[in-house]
């Protein structure tokens, strides 16, 4: 992408990490954003895996780690087959202005047996019109944190004016797959949309996110919108100290879901740096299985990015959009009634 | 059974419990999304010792509220909020209200054991089941489901919440195992993801006023937060029928029965009924052609409008067209109802102004007393406020209350810097919390799987 002054990083916090004490994940996250790190991405699968227990629900978590830290984004997983459009909006929309404005929502797609056998009831299967609600859900999402202008709120005292009615708009979505009559009980988010991630190679998604998430680095290619590409790396001292932690974790291989990249830190930064300028990535969502690695990648390759003039410069507005380089939208239901013809002008 | 003790909790409304409380002087107009001064409010309720700070909630919007509760209209999500008070706080229990009627039980669940581990044993679900049909518009609905089909859908999702924590794996990842529950609403196969909550199960409240809510209540929940009730001697039959319907289902004393309490308080009586009158002088009232009930509080209660159209119909005596601040004659009083005579004795208890007295009644003070409270308010000194509180400790009407701050923050802290020294001063109320978790403060032991 031109213009591009620096790679955008978003750590994934390793679940032994974030299923701790709630201490130790404030003190991950510090440590990530006095790094310069950008955003934590917080995933979130409402189904058990074996082994240990999962992290608590990212929304709780993101809500604790927003009012411990200042500037680093905080990004959750939620699937439209397991919320309410309702409490989705909200959830994410409270996140953003509990934080200021460094709120991000990553949608989570495709089939999931085990979460699906734990949403089953009556009148409503997860399985049943699972494409046609992840294709209604972005845009209505966006709808509804925009069913309260920007300024409809007026707490004026002294004539006891507490909103401005004219700002306010039921939105009555009638969908094939989703119902909202509105407004949402919430005023717009610091952000206007928090920030929205999808899979990249989503037929309908990919139009409708902010950005877009690509398994690899070639999959980035001719994108209109910020792309990151999804890497694990296992970084160590020296060559032979991280080809040892990459055999330690099964020697995992670059998939269709993340590429894996091994070796000390100025090797992993330089390679890095190679895939951004080839494939005009605007940074990486890097995934840590282990705990260890997320301090040796901080310690010893973020370092080197910094060196070479890599990283988005971390003074810019402290919001995920900021440190994104997006605008903050306009709102859409004003832009349609405005364009409908139907919206008075309205002096302020 | 164990020493009966008095509970205090926190009732936050951003605007303040008071339909005019943003607007007093002191007041934060909109404190819904100022996390950092509900962090603030919460420390002073902790650095009280108050029991739970609890955070009501509505799955609905409506402009037209904005005069008559504009607490209703907006607020951050429950979840995200408890959690920013969780990591602001290390003792104070933290109240969410969820509604089954619009959520899933799996999500409950996991919800609210993340809100325990995150606050470190201190989460409570408020189980309400949603008595505003307006929700129902937002979540596909056509039309709002009845009493009996609510509760028969929320007593199923308690059921497998409870089931899902009791399957939940221990930190060491141990001990997890299905629910494959089957039930007439619902198919959940499990364990829960996360790991089973701090408290065993969250603790539970629940409120209402039907039948199905007080069984409910009785059976399933720990704390029982009271509506308003019209008598003193309702409440304490309240009160009784709680209690008799908890001892049927051999849990007597594990019930705690809070009733929300508006305290208007300040140092000396003559302060708090000037505050009182204060906050009634700044409602704006609604039109006099406008008449019948009006939805006052988003489900949580319906009301008379206000103005004297709506007053002459309350108290049953024509006071249309007189100026607010005039003095109503006692021989217009004299024509009240029962229900206009009941409601003069509460203008008095709050007012202190009588019929015929050297301060009289005015016709403001009836449009004031037409609408239905949110709770029962208390007007006085310190010690008038810690008076009832006691009064209905004591003589069997409440186990504690919920406390409803008229305005944010002062009236918080006009609580707890004022009042709750008075309670401990009398033995009443706990000096330093017990323990580390909302169950060691509600006294409750931890539940075996």
């Amino acid at each position: 992408m031109t213009g591009r002054t620096g790679l955008f990083l978003a750590y994934g916090l390793p679940d032994a990490v974030l299923a701790g004490r709630p201490a130790d994940a404030v003190a991950a996250a510090g440590r990530a954003e006095a790094a310069g790190v950008h955003a934590l991405l917080l995933g979130d699968r409402p189904a058990a895996r074996p082994g240990r227990p999962a992290p608590p629900a990212a929304i709780v978590t993101a809500s604790v780690l927003a009012v411990r830290t200042r500037r680093i984004g905080l990004v959750v997983d939620a699937a439209p087959a397991y919320h309410e459009p309702y409490n989705l909006a909200r959830m994410v929309a409270s996140l953003d202005h509990v934080s200021a404005g460094r709120a991000g929502w990553r949608v989570v797609t495709g089939a999931d047996p085990e979460a699906d056998a734990n949403h089953r009831r009556e009148g409503a299967d997860p399985v049943d019109g699972r494409a046609a609600r992840e294709a209604e859900f972005v845009p209505l999402l966006r709808d509804l944190w925009d069913t309260w202008e920007d300024g409809a709120f007026v707490h004026e005292k002294d004539t006891g004016r507490f909103i401005d009615p004219g700002r306010v708009r039921v939105l009555d979505h009638r969908g094939p797959a989703l119902r909202v009559r509105g407004p949402l009980n919430l005023v717009r988010p610091p952000q206007g949309h928090p920030v929205v991630l999808a899979p990249a190679d989503h037929p309908v998604l990919a139009r409708e996110a902010d950005v877009l998430l690509a398994g690899s680095p070639e999959a980035a290619a001719a994108a209109d919108r910020p792309v990151l590409a999804t890497v694990t790396p296992f970084v160590a001292g020296t060559e032979a100290g991280a080809q040892e932690l990459h055999a330690r974790a099964g020697a995992p291989r670059s998939d269709a879901d993340a590429a894996v990249l091994v070796g000390d830190g100025p090797s992993v930064a330089r390679r890095l740096l190679a895939w951004a300028d080839r494939a005009s990535l605007h940074g990486f969502a890097l995934r840590f299985p282990q705990p260890e690695g997320v301090e040796a990648f901080t310690a010893l390759a973020l370092p080197a990015l910094r060196a070479a003039g890599g990283l988005v410069d971390g003074h810019g507005p402290a919001t995920l959009r900021g440190h994104l380089g997006l605008a903050r939208p306009e709102n859409r239901i004003v832009a349609r009634l405005t364009a409908a013809g139907t919206e008075r002008s309205r002096p302020r | 059974m164990r020493t009966r003790e008095l509970h205090l909790g926190l009732m936050f409304w951003a605007t303040g419990t008071h339909a005019a409380g943003w607007r007093h002087p002191d007041a934060v107009a909109d404190a819904a999304y100022d996390i950092e001064l509900i962090q603030e409010v919460s420390r002073s309720a902790e650095r009280a010792k108050l029991d739970f700070v609890f955070l009501g909630d509505r799955l609905a919007s409506d402009p037209a509220l904005q005069h008559s509760n504009p607490a209703q209209i907006s607020r951050l999500e429950p979840f995200a909020t408890a959690a920013a008070i969780a990591a602001a706080t290390t003792h104070i229990g933290v109240v969410v209200t969820a509604n089954p009627t619009y959520s899933d039980p799996y999500g409950i669940a996991r919800l609210l054991a993340s809100l325990d581990h995150l606050s470190e044993g201190r989460a409570a679900w408020n189980l309400v089941t949603g008595a505003d049909p307006a929700a129902a518009l937002n979540f596909g609905r056509d039309a709002h489901w009845d009493t009996e089909r609510r509760y028969d859908w929320a007593e199923e999702t308690l059921a497998v919440v409870r089931r899902l924590w009791d399957a939940a794996p221990d930190p060491d990842g141990t001990g997890s195992r299905r629910i494959d529950h089957r039930g007439r609403y619902f198919s959940v196969d499990g364990p829960l993801d996360v790991a089973r909550p701090p408290q065993g199960h969250v603790v539970v409240f629940s409120a209402g006023t039907s039948d199905r809510s007080r069984e409910l209540g009785a059976r399933d929940a720990d704390v029982v937060f009271a509506g308003p009730q019209p008598t003193f001697a309702k409440r304490k039959e309240y009160y009784a029928d709680i209690r008799a319907r908890a001892a049927r289902h051999g849990r007597a004393d594990r019930v705690a029965v809070l009733p929300g309490l508006t305290p208007i308080v300040a140092p000396t009586t003559e302060e708090a009924v000037a505050l009182h009158d204060l906050l009634n002088a700044l409602l704006v009232l609604d039109p006099e052609r406008e008449v019948g009930d009006i939805v006052r509080a988003g489900g949580i209660g319906e009301g008379h409008r206000r103005n004297l159209t709506s007053a002459s119909e309350v108290f049953g005596v024509d006071v249309r067209g007189h100026d607010l601040a005039d003095a109503v004659p006692a021989a217009v009083l004299a024509g009240v109802s029962e229900e206009g005579a009941r409601r003069l004795a509460e203008i008095t208890r709050l007012t202190r102004r009588t019929v015929g007295g050297p301060a009289p009644i005015t016709y403001g003070d009836l449009v004031h007393a037409t609408p239905a409270q949110l709770s029962h308010v208390v007007v006085g000194n310190p010690e008038e406020v810690a008076d009832m509180i006691q009064e209905w400790f004591e003589e069997g009407a409440a186990d504690g209350f919920n406390i409803y701050p008229a305005y944010v923050p002062g009236a918080v802290t006009a609580f707890t810097e004022l009042v709750v020294p008075v309670l401990q001063r009398r033995g009443l109320f706990r000096k330093e919390y017990r323990g580390r978790t909302l169950r060691d403060h509600l006294g409750l032991a931890l539940p075996p799987r």
